[in-house]
């Protein structure tokens, strides 16, 4: 595909249909500033009149917002009238462009779609780009509702007729995803509650478990879960309707009965049961056959040397020494007689099959057999069951056999026992989707309990008293960490870098800088307890280098924001959030003046001194 | 035969019957086509054309007789009886009908719109007056696109609550606006009359009006429950809850349903909310929850009306949609020209 359009080129047209001030929405911070950059040596100039009226207005604005001031895209806004607006800035700067805007001064603003959430500024014309969004890792298509946010921002109620977007081909796009969005309705929102500790303590705190029980039964999450749970509901009346026709019969419960009874029908001792053409009488007699074994044969009486198969069709062949001393082979079938005679010796492996003295022996036990022997007794098998063990089974334990009912059972059974199947795992779906919040609660309770922040009656323990002030995220991390005292007569700088690390959720990639040694050590101890807390939340990422950052702005009062800026490859913007996300949590640390009155005192310095130029300027 | 009748003939014939002929006479004729047949057999010597012409001759004749019979057999042969699948008595297959045709808008009637209204005096719209109606008696919840005036309808419940001596609490889901909102409220209300609590910042916190953001508001209505009593609860009437779709944020849309739970059921509650898919859910979900009956507000329109324009790298600026307005719900046609470019645009290669 070939390149978008030129910025340039994009706003000339614009001004020319009178389609300014208009928002571009581009798909990256980086994107914005590039497209800013390109006016640098173009002609698209606005009026030196208008011009004068942005000078003016910034000149007033830096007095009460001096970190304006030195902004680097201030001369492009003066001169070109446009400007970039995205979370890498600075709140003032954002402040101050949003101002410019609404004044209708300036031509364009380069955007991000983050902007769409955020603060509301309208233009005439809305720009859009693309059609997918980066989220996290991979691009997501944009939603109608996200489409319509953007485009909300076209027309301004009593400065415009009309509003207009303006949708241009960028390698990000799908038209129809757009035309869709802008034409379609919005989705429905869904519930995304969450139990949390820092939820479980407070409620704890004002309210029996009964009351908890009614309060997140009120939750939209819970109303959501009925609603679904009503449609699985009015499909499980449905099936047992359908239950109905095989409600009891012979038995009570004849679908599990029969279940068995097909079971145990069905179960074989062999898949492919060994096929032998053996005979039954030769098959009695093969236990028998062993060596030393006296036997008829139609020639006359012989001795077993050794039984094997045939190579060939497997059949069952003797060895044998007869009357005349003379070893031969035959067939176990065509033994007539057995005799009840054992001679005992030592079978060999190799022909002769024992000793060759023991060969004379037999042939001289052969030579003096009496005229009548004893034979063994040897009852052929008659008859043939597959399973004797099965078939007195099936004939205790299930009167289904001979039950009046059989045909019916073995008709219905398929079906039916489907239908029961379905019925049972609605009926669980339906249990899981009314308790499964109350169920996360408990959860949530056990571990709390386990940690030792509430009773075994769900009463708050000294530690869970303070430990409900404190409402953020990795709530039982910083709770545990300062239980385990690894903050006592810890450095303001240190604990606001402890928790910058803990509070900064972005893994954006920013520099390293050099790290002092007593950070480093704190942050290990950290990092050890959050890798143990792991099976209860999350561990934050507890990035080093925020720390660092965080550290020397508290640490060393003489910094100033440009140096601390310069020190770091992470937007300014993202550095102003950080560190007013940092002071959030200590004001949260700051709460817990009563139970921990030194590590609030610690806090509250590292807050004064954090707050200094640009984090003092904005109230 | 004259040879323009030859020809003609020949041309009507199924190319099978050319290829019969052109057995034997031609080489390798199964490679011709038809136009390549006809043309060699009419370049034949003269004796060799009259003996092609007898064939033709046979040919039409056989076929012909043969079409006869065919058709005889098809006038003897008894009807098909209908299937017994087909249902009996079906509606008539449903053609979905064409409006009148019209013709898509031009760029130069897009652009004509574009200007500056002639200033008049504001007239609230009959949704804004009838949200701050409803509120005197129930819950209101309020979805409209953005810039459609839903501040308005905040401010007129704020006037009502404070004419009434109640306390009332603006919040919103981000610092910023409530920054915005704060320095409003103050211009309208006076500073005296208006207080700000955010994370870092405590500004006349015992004044009537607060704006806060939802969590300070969450977490006013924890301590209020344990019992540290931080706020004039028994006088609270009212709570904003700005852009309300932020429930279902991923990460934060649980502060909102804990606040709408935990909201004394005393006080009012307005939840103003950009345009979403479902507000009738929220609405039944409050019904059900608070003693308060619930009334939802859904405007859907625009205040300003919205075109579509589609911009060619090349500068070409043609509309996006064949109708003038993009309306919702009416499903949507790109303008024949957007198309186009936008088809050019996909195939071509990158440079």
């Amino acid at each position: 595909m070939p390149p978008a359009i030129h910025p340039v080129d994009l706003i000339e047209i614009l001004r020319r249909h009178r389609l300014t001030p208009a928002i571009v929405f581009l798909t990256s911070r980086r994107a914005c500033d590039e497209a800013i950059d390109t006016f640098a040596h173009s002609s698209a100039r606005m009026s030196t009149q208008r011009s004068e009226a942005i000078r003016e207005f910034l000149e007033k604005f830096t007095k009460d917002f001096p970190s304006v001031e030195h902004h680097p895209l201030i001369p492009v806004v003066q001169e070109f009238g446009v400007a970039a607006h995205h979370a890498g800035h600075l709140p003032s700067w954002k402040i101050a462009i949003e101002e410019l805007m609404r004044q209708g001064l300036l031509d364009a603003v380069f955007a991000t779609t983050t902007l769409a959430a955020g603060v509301d500024f309208p233009a005439r014309t809305v720009v859009i780009t693309q059609s997918s969004v980066r989220k996290s890792q991979d691009f997501t298509d944009l939603t109608n509702s996200e489409i319509q946010q953007l485009a909300g921002r076209g027309g301004r109620r009593g400065k415009d007729l009309v509003g207009v977007v303006v949708i241009t081909p960028s390698p990000y796009i799908d038209l129809n995803i757009l035309g869709k969005g802008l034409t379609g309705y919005p989705e429905p929102i869904d519930s995304q509650f969450v139990v949390s500790y820092p939820m479980v303590l407070n409620l704890l705190k004002a309210h029996s478990l009964d009351q908890i029980e009614g309060l997140l039964a009120k939750s939209f999450a819970q109303f959501q879960l009925n609603q679904r749970s009503s449609i699985h509901q009015d499909h499980l009346d449905q099936i047992k309707e359908q239950l109905t026709p095989y409600g009891p019969r012979e038995c009570a419960d004849w679908i599990t009965q029969w279940k068995g009874f097909d079971l145990a029908r069905r179960r074989k001792a062999h898949r492919h049961p060994i096929v032998t053409n053996d005979t039954p009488f030769l098959t009695a007699c093969l236990p028998f056959l062993t060596p030393g074994r006296l036997i008829g044969l139609p020639k006359g009486p012989a001795i077993i040397l050794r039984q094997y198969r045939s190579r060939g069709t497997f059949a069952p062949m003797l060895s044998v020494i007869r009357a005349k001393g003379t070893l031969g082979e035959c067939p176990a079938h065509s033994v007539t007689q057995v005799y009840d005679r054992l001679f005992e010796f030592q079978p060999s492996r190799t022909i002769p099959w024992c000793q060759p003295q023991v060969l004379a022996q037999l042939k001289k036990e052969l030579s003096q057999l009496p005229a009548r022997l004893p034979t063994v007794p040897i009852l052929p098998e008659t008859q043939e069951t597959d399973d004797p063990l099965l078939a007195e089974v099936l004939t205790e334990e299930f009167p289904c056999p001979s039950c009046p009912s059989h045909p019916a059972c073995k008709k219905d059974f398929p079906l039916a026992s489907k239908l029961r199947q379905k019925a049972q795992q609605l009926t669980k779906t339906i249990q899981a989707l009314r308790d499964g919040l109350w169920h996360r609660f408990q959860q949530k309770a056990d571990v709390l309990h386990k940690f030792g922040y509430i009773t075994a009656n769900s009463q708050l323990t000294a530690d869970g008293e303070w430990a409900r002030l404190i409402r953020i995220n990795h709530s039982l991390l910083i709770t545990e960490l300062i239980r385990m005292e690894a903050f006592s007569g810890i450095a303001p700088g240190l604990l606001a870098g402890v928790m910058a690390s803990i509070s900064h959720d972005d893994d954006r990639p920013g520099s390293y800088m050099r790290l002092p040694s007593g950070l480093a050590s704190m942050l290990t101890q950290v990092r050890a307890v959050a890798d143990s807390l792991s099976p209860y939340e999350p561990p934050p990422l507890l990035r080093s280098d925020v720390a660092a950052l965080v550290e020397s702005w508290i640490g060393n009062p003489q910094l100033t924001w440009a140096s601390l800026v310069r020190s770091t490859s992470m937007a300014e913007g993202d550095v102003y959030r950080l560190l007013a996300r940092t002071l959030e949590f200590l004001s949260q640390i700051y709460g817990l003046k009563v139970t921990h009155p030194g590590l609030a005192d610690t806090a509250h310095s590292a807050m004064v001194t954090m707050r200094r130029e640009v984090l003092q300027e904005l109230p | 035969m004259h040879h323009d009748d030859l020809k003609r003939e020949l041309q009507n014939l199924p190319v099978k019957y050319l290829h019969h002929m052109a057995r034997g006479r031609i080489h390798r004729h199964f490679r011709l086509g038809k136009h390549r047949l006809v043309e060699l057999m009419l370049a034949f010597p003269p004796d060799q054309i009259l003996a092609i012409e007898t064939e033709l001759q046979q040919i039409l004749t056989t076929r012909q007789e043969r079409l006869a019979a065919q058709e005889a057999r098809a006038a003897a042969r008894p009807p098909i009886p209908a299937s017994p699948f087909q249902a009996k008595n079906r509606p008539p297959k449903k053609r979905p009908t064409f409006g009148p045709f019209q013709p898509s808008i031009t760029l130069k009637q897009i652009l004509e719109g574009i200007g500056v209204p002639e200033s008049q005096p504001f007239v609230p719209d009959p949704w804004q007056t009838e949200a701050v109606e409803h509120l005197a008696h129930s819950d209101v919840i309020v979805s409209a696109p953005t810039g459609s005036g839903k501040t308005y309808v905040a401010i007129q419940a704020i006037r009502q609550a404070m004419a009434l001596n109640q306390t009332v609490i603006y919040t919103s889901p981000l610092k910023a606006l409530s920054n915005t909102k704060f320095m409003e409220f103050t211009q309208l209300f006076g500073p005296d009359q208006v207080g700000i609590l955010t994370g870092d910042r405590r500004d006349n916190a015992q004044a009537p009006l607060l704006v806060m953001t939802t969590e300070i508001l969450r977490n006013l209505f924890y301590d209020a429950a344990s019992g540290e009593i931080d706020l004039r609860l028994h006088t609270l009437g009212l709570v904003i809850l700005d852009e309300s779709q932020y429930l279902a944020d991923p990460e934060r849309g649980v502060v909102w349903e804990e606040t709408i739970i935990l909201c004394p059921s005393q006080a009012r509650l307005l939840l103003l909310s950009a345009s979403i898919g479902n507000p009738q859910d929220l609405a039944e979900w409050l019904q059900a929850i608070r003693p308060i009956p619930c009334h939802l507000i859904r405007h859907a329109k625009r205040s300003v009306p919205l075109r579509g324009l589609y911009l060619h790298p090349t500068g070409q600026l043609v509309p996006l949609f064949k109708n003038q307005d993009i309306l919702q719900g009416k499903g949507y046609t790109f303008h024949p020209e957007t198309k186009q470019l936008f088809a050019e645009y996909e195939i071509k290669p990158f440079h």
